[in-house]
């Protein structure tokens, strides 16, 4: 629900709660002035009666004097005073159907000793209208001013509100890669600017925050690098030595295994950095062709060694504008992968046609969530010695220069699917 | 042969120091940009192997000091940075080879006695062991005067044996040299196991020795004794 419409529905809530009550209350006034008025003529009238009474024992027809029902009756036994007014129900024979009436009922005696009795009618119809009318008038004015209002609120909030769009527009298209940080307009309401400055401060800490993770990669990488080479030229110097037995090459054996991944280790993150770091600006034409030639070239007497069948199908020529060194890394990752995974007497089938390049090879059912096979150190299990970076560092690649890739999976046939999208040159 | 190593890690070069020294090679130590400025310019070396980062200045300087000087020495970089702009630079500028931290100091090692084998002798000398006989011009390894037929990776492997001789090879160190740094897949070890087999077999179909040992869980050692 739109902020706007939850505060006029509030609004609108609370109003017409007000408004019942302070109608009930009105109303209950109005009936209690009219009543009174009422009670006040019939008390004038009755003291008319009374007076008219005790000049003259005659008792005129008080009908043509005040216009509606009044009854006088004179007895011989005199009568204690005695009043009461209240509401009745008559038949009105003047609307043909019974109606609300103001009775008044008094007791009394005359001067010269004789009682009466005077009934006094009033209908109480025309006030119920006056009532009623009264009500309506009121009803219509508020709900003129509750649609004046509304209209008045949505337009209001609708430009106050420019602003804090504005803002969510540009925290939308924030990237935090990008080393532009957070810039948001001066507005006049003061909030607003309250939530820029707050957000122009938090964009800052964070892009801070992440270029420092970054180059604490880099740096962490690097810094491994120089260790890593002297174990390993220790290693290698020790392994040298005369008249070690087969027990200490053993532990020499896996203290080099597990040094080379961690070095290799290394050196995937160290690249994955560096290219999140955008250190590889350089660009140049690449022929996909050439590369993936040269690529299967290097692994082809591997390839032979599986006897895994590899063909390629190079409908058009594609040309690519990348990073040389990059673009080296991409393909024979994304090649060494399917030989990886591969089963021997497989098969494994390159495409290259316009703007994308399928690699289908033959493979082990998959046992890992697909989605998760571009992640780091994500890898089957089967392959211990893998390193498992080597599609996550295809993933980057892919990222930097936009290509899409899908992957596929059918019954031990894998595909692998990358678009270049708009990087290809057209020649 | 004398080799002059600028590294700025006391610990890498003492190492690559022993390594060499056991080849035969005077190496010589120096640890920074100053100290090798001074010695490239006093003394003639068969190879130059420099660290281009180095703390007080860029390697890349000392081989642009060497090729002004007009010096013939073999130049290699080792750096620590895998960075394709400094590999095109140094080889552009006049290094001869270039290869990133860490390495494996057999692979050093055959790299300099490739490159100290092209420079001296204009490449076209030959590598005789005992029997086999290797013509680096026309890559092809005779065995009795006999031509092996060896194949591109054999051949490779060959010469990678016979660079480092009496020394042990580990199995990463040569499948890193066959392929190069991208390769982590366990079944290239089987793989280096059937090159190995075919090359022991091609040397001793045309009368030569068995000079492969396998160490075993380590690797292999070419030995002068056959085993």
């Amino acid at each position: 629900m739109k902020l706007l419409s939850r505060i006029s529905r509030s609004y609108l809530i609370i109003s017409l709660v007000v408004f019942i009550f302070s109608g009930l209350i009105f109303y209950r006034l109005l009936s209690h002035i009219f009543q009174k008025q009422i009670d006040d003529t019939l008390k004038v009238e009755q003291l008319l009666v009374e007076q008219t009474i005790n000049y003259s024992d005659s008792v005129p027809d008080f009908r043509l004097v005040f216009g509606h029902m009044i009854d006088v009756t004179i007895l011989n036994t005199p009568l204690k005073k005695h009043g009461v007014i209240h509401d009745t129900l008559m038949y009105d024979s003047d609307l043909g159907e019974f109606a609300s009436f103001r009775h008044l009922f008094a007791e009394n005696s005359s001067i010269r000793n004789k009682g009466y009795t005077i009934n006094i009618y009033k209908p109480l119809i025309e006030t119920e209208n006056l009532i009623a009318e009264i009500l309506i008038a009121v009803a219509l004015v508020f709900i003129s001013l509750m649609i004046t209002l509304a209209i008045a609120n949505y337009f209001i909030a609708r430009r106050v509100w420019i602003p804090f769009y504005r803002i969510l527009a540009k925290l939308g298209h924030y990237q935090i890669d990008k080393a532009q940080p957070l810039q948001l307009s001066k507005t006049r309401i003061h909030e607003f600017n309250l939530l820029n400055d707050a957000l122009e401060k938090m964009s800052a800490k964070i892009s801070q925050d992440y270029q420092n993770l970054k180059e604490f990669n880099e740096n962490a990488s690097h810094e491994l690098q120089t260790p890593l080479s002297i174990i390993k030229s220790k290693l290698e110097l020790l392994i040298q030595k005369e008249n070690l037995d087969e027990n200490q090459y053993r532990l020499i054996s896996n203290i080099y295994e597990a040094t080379n991944r961690i070095s290799r280790l290394n050196q995937g993150l160290l690249l994955i950095s560096k290219i999140d770091n955008n250190q590889f600006l350089q660009t140049e034409d690449i022929d996909l062709q050439k590369i993936i030639n040269t690529i299967i070239d290097h692994f082809s007497d591997l390839i032979e060694h599986r006897e895994i069948r590899l063909s390629t199908k190079f409908i058009s020529p594609v040309m690519l504008k990348m990073n040389h060194s990059l673009a080296e890394t991409f393909f024979s990752n994304l090649i060494s992968n399917a030989m990886k995974h591969n089963i021997n007497q497989g098969f494994i089938e390159i495409a290259v046609d316009q703007n994308i390049f399928k690699i289908t090879n033959s493979g082990q059912i998959l046992k890992t969530n697909p989605a998760q096979l571009f992640e780091r150190f994500r890898k089957s299990d089967s392959n211990q010695d893998s390193v498992g970076l080597g599609l996550s560092i295809v993933q980057r690649i892919a990222n930097l220069y936009k290509f899409e890739i899908s992957y596929l999976h059918r019954e031990g046939v894998h595909e692998m699917n990358v678009n270049f999208g708009r990087q290809t040159l057209q020649n | 042969m004398k080799v002059l190593l600028i590294e700025d890690e006391p610990q890498l070069s003492q190492d690559i120091s022993e390594y060499l020294y056991k080849e035969k090679f005077l190496c010589e130590v120096v640890p920074n940009f100053e100290d090798a400025h001074e010695k490239i310019n006093l003394y003639q070396y068969d190879c130059v192997i420099v660290d281009i980062g180095l703390p007080d200045g860029n390697g890349l300087d000392i081989i642009r000091s060497l090729k002004k000087n007009g010096s013939e020495t073999g130049i290699i970089i080792i750096s620590a940075k895998n960075s394709l702009d400094d590999k095109i630079t140094g080889l552009e500028i006049g290094a001869d080879d270039y290869l990133t931290k860490p390495f494996h100091l057999s692979e050093l090692n055959a790299r300099i006695k490739s490159i100290i084998r092209r420079r001296s002798f204009g490449g076209a000398n030959e590598i005789i062991f005992n029997e086999i006989r290797i013509l680096p011009e026309q890559m092809e390894a005779m065995v009795n005067g006999q031509s092996l037929g060896l194949t591109k990776k054999e051949y490779d492997l060959l010469i990678f044996f016979i660079s480092n001789k009496e020394r042990v090879l580990t199995r990463e160190a040569i499948a890193e040299h066959l392929w190069g740094d991208q390769m982590d897949m366990a079944d290239s070890f089987d793989f280096i196991y059937t090159h190995i087999k075919n090359i022991r077999k091609k040397i001793i179909d045309k009368g030569g020795e068995d000079y492969i040992h396998t160490i075993y869980g380590m690797g292999y050692k070419f030995t002068e004794i056959p085993g």
